[in-house]
């Protein structure tokens, strides 16, 4: 009877004709969104990166790999303008992280790069723009509160792609996918509640927060503004590194003799440990992954020492490989 | 009164209690028709109609409603009779056709833009689509595994998860694969190998978190494994 009664009304030429006009407007309206808008969606990321240094809050978020759920606490406050943080797991074992005391000024590589910066290494700027394409890809929700999506896609093999959800009033992350080369998500960082109020500002630190020791934010890797980036002095030296990824920290050797580097393109990190001791002596070279984390270790024999080389990090297996193979004794370098 | 009046009269009944389905309507009103041709030879108080009114009239004293003998049945029909049948002229026709047309455009316009929002959602729900058929990328496969460890490199924490998933193909647990890409014959102690990469992927992870802007993320990527849980 009800059907009836509706095919009838949408006989009625004049609601008919209105439908479909307001079906075709309905169609126009959701047509493409126009690549015009990759410069706001970069726009996007750089508050981003300000955002998740300057911004208090608290929340709850979760990360996951392969069907595999954690849920992790953190709580990021701004005080006197230095961070503290703390981040509690909230299954399986019982794991809590503090840092405080970085300086909200500390501005490192990668935050320039997100911030826009071209960054002069080796010879050459890095420049976040020249290895990724940003699209805004519309509006979602995400725990609780409206965000703007941005895929992140790079323009070569070399590195992963993303998906971030950046929350519209703050500017916060409050979600990332990374992409694999054919465009598959690996893994999932999402938020679930978090929380931007003023109680922040006095929320009582926690006892650990102001006494453990061994917590305070190394300062030494901030740039200033237009920094040329200083090679290290160290045997190693990489002959080829993928573009766009320039040294943001080193770690010269500490007592079991290993040196690291950790190389950024803005978003992707990666790090290189050398090491020469009698534990890593006797480690074949193999690959080992962790979720998204990859690790590639190699073995070099220099002026009769054995090496261990390790590159981790989220970036592509072959990725990783190559950077492997091209950290050679200085040396070596300069004979060829 | 014979066994067909009776049955009538009792269906007759059925009907007007509303209790009667469409193939006995039919018969009722066949027999009822009959009746009529009949009615001038046979008793007439028996036939269908008689019987109809009697009841109708019964039904109505018994609610206290004006009871009327008067029989309006043969003018209504006679009524009918009169009245010329509906023509579909050729305007309408032409409209109701443009009619079925639109509606049949609009249902496959839903159809096809419904269709094209399913098969190409907006990329955050695309994800959890896909999730569930994530796949370790065939380059990362490339080197064939010489010394593939039975229980699988990782940290001792996960250790707990893998036992309990097992070989669980649709709960994927994080079980790092150590790969030896050449076969030598070195000794080396595992429970060694697994702590320094342990130790290893954790510091890239601390690092990873000043050096890159995904904030809190690396925290969540490589967990504290418990043999180096007060180091750094």
């Amino acid at each position: 009877m009800l059907c009836k009664k509706l095919l009838g009304l949408l006989l009625n030429p004049t609601i008919k004709y209105l439908k479909l006009a307001a079906l075709m407007a309905a169609v126009f309206a959701h047509g493409p969104l126009i690549a015009e808008q990759m410069n706001s969606a970069y726009d996007l990321m750089a508050r981003m990166a300000k955002a998740s240094k300057e911004l208090s809050y608290k929340g709850l978020f979760t990360y996951e790999y392969r069907g595999q759920l954690r849920s992790i606490k953190v709580v990021h406050l701004v005080r006197d303008g230095k961070t503290y943080e703390r981040i509690v797991h909230m299954d399986g074992p019982e794991r809590e992280i503090v840092r405080r005391g970085d300086n909200l000024g500390c501005l490192r590589a990668a935050d320039r790069l997100l911030r826009g910066s071209a960054l002069k290494f080796n010879n050459s700027y890095a420049e976040l723009q020249d290895h990724y394409e940003f699209y805004i890809r519309g509006d979602g929700r995400i725990a609780g509160r409206q965000v703007a999506l941005v895929e992140v896609l790079p323009k070569d093999k070399l590195r992963y792609g993303y998906i971030v959800a950046i929350d519209k009033e703050t500017g916060l992350m409050l979600q990332s996918v990374l992409l694999s080369q054919t465009g598959k998500p690996l893994e999932r960082f999402q938020y679930v509640y978090i929380s931007f109020s003023a109680d922040l500002d006095n929320f009582q630190l926690s006892s650990e927060m102001a006494e453990s020791e061994g917590i305070d934010v190394n300062q030494s890797a901030c740039l200033e503004t237009n920094q040329v980036i200083e090679n290290v002095t160290s045997i190693w030296e990489p002959q080829w590194l993928p573009p766009g990824f320039v040294l943001s920290s080193y770690q010269p050797a500490d007592e079991t003799g290993q040196e690291s580097w950790m190389y950024t393109d803005g978003l992707a990190v990666f790090s290189v440990f050398v090491d020469s001791n009698e534990g890593t002596d006797n480690f074949p070279p193999l690959d080992a992954k962790l979720g998204t984390t990859v690790a590639v270790l190699t073995k070099t024999q220099y002026n009769n020492q054995l090496y261990a080389i390790c590159v981790v990090g989220e970036i592509p297996r072959s990725t990783a490989g190559q950077v492997a193979n091209a950290i050679v004794p200085r040396a070596n370098l300069e004979v060829r | 009164m014979s066994d067909q009046k009776e049955r009538l009269a009792e269906s007759l009944s059925a009907l007007m209690d509303g209790e009667t389905s469409e193939i006995e309507l039919h018969r009722i009103l066949k027999e009822v028709g009959i009746d009529q041709d009949q009615e001038t030879t046979e008793n007439s108080a028996q036939s269908g109609r008689r019987v109809w009114q009697r009841y109708h009239m019964i039904s109505a004293s018994m609610a206290g409603e004006p009871v009327s003998k008067i029989d309006y049945s043969a003018a209504i029909s006679a009524a009918i009779d009169q009245e010329g049948a509906h023509r579909v002229s050729m305007l309408n026709n032409l409209m109701s056709s443009t009619g079925r047309f639109a509606i049949a455009a609009s249902v496959a316009l839903v159809a096809i833009f419904g269709v094209q929002q399913l098969n190409a959602p907006d990329p955050a729900s695309a994800d959890v689509i896909k999730f569930a058929e994530m796949d370790i990328e065939s380059t990362e496969r490339s080197t064939g595994p010489a010394i593939q460890f039975p229980s699988g490199f990782q940290p001792s924490i996960q250790a707990r998860t893998v036992s309990a998933g097992g070989n669980n193909k649709t709960s994927q647990h994080l079980v790092p694969v150590v790969q030896v890409r050449k076969s030598e014959q070195r000794q080396f102690s595992e429970t060694e190998l697994r702590q320094y990469m342990d130790d290893i992927m954790l510091k890239h992870s601390n690092n990873a978190a000043l050096n890159s802007n995904q904030g809190m993320l690396p925290f969540a990527r490589v967990t504290k494994g418990e043999a180096d849980s007060n180091k750094e």
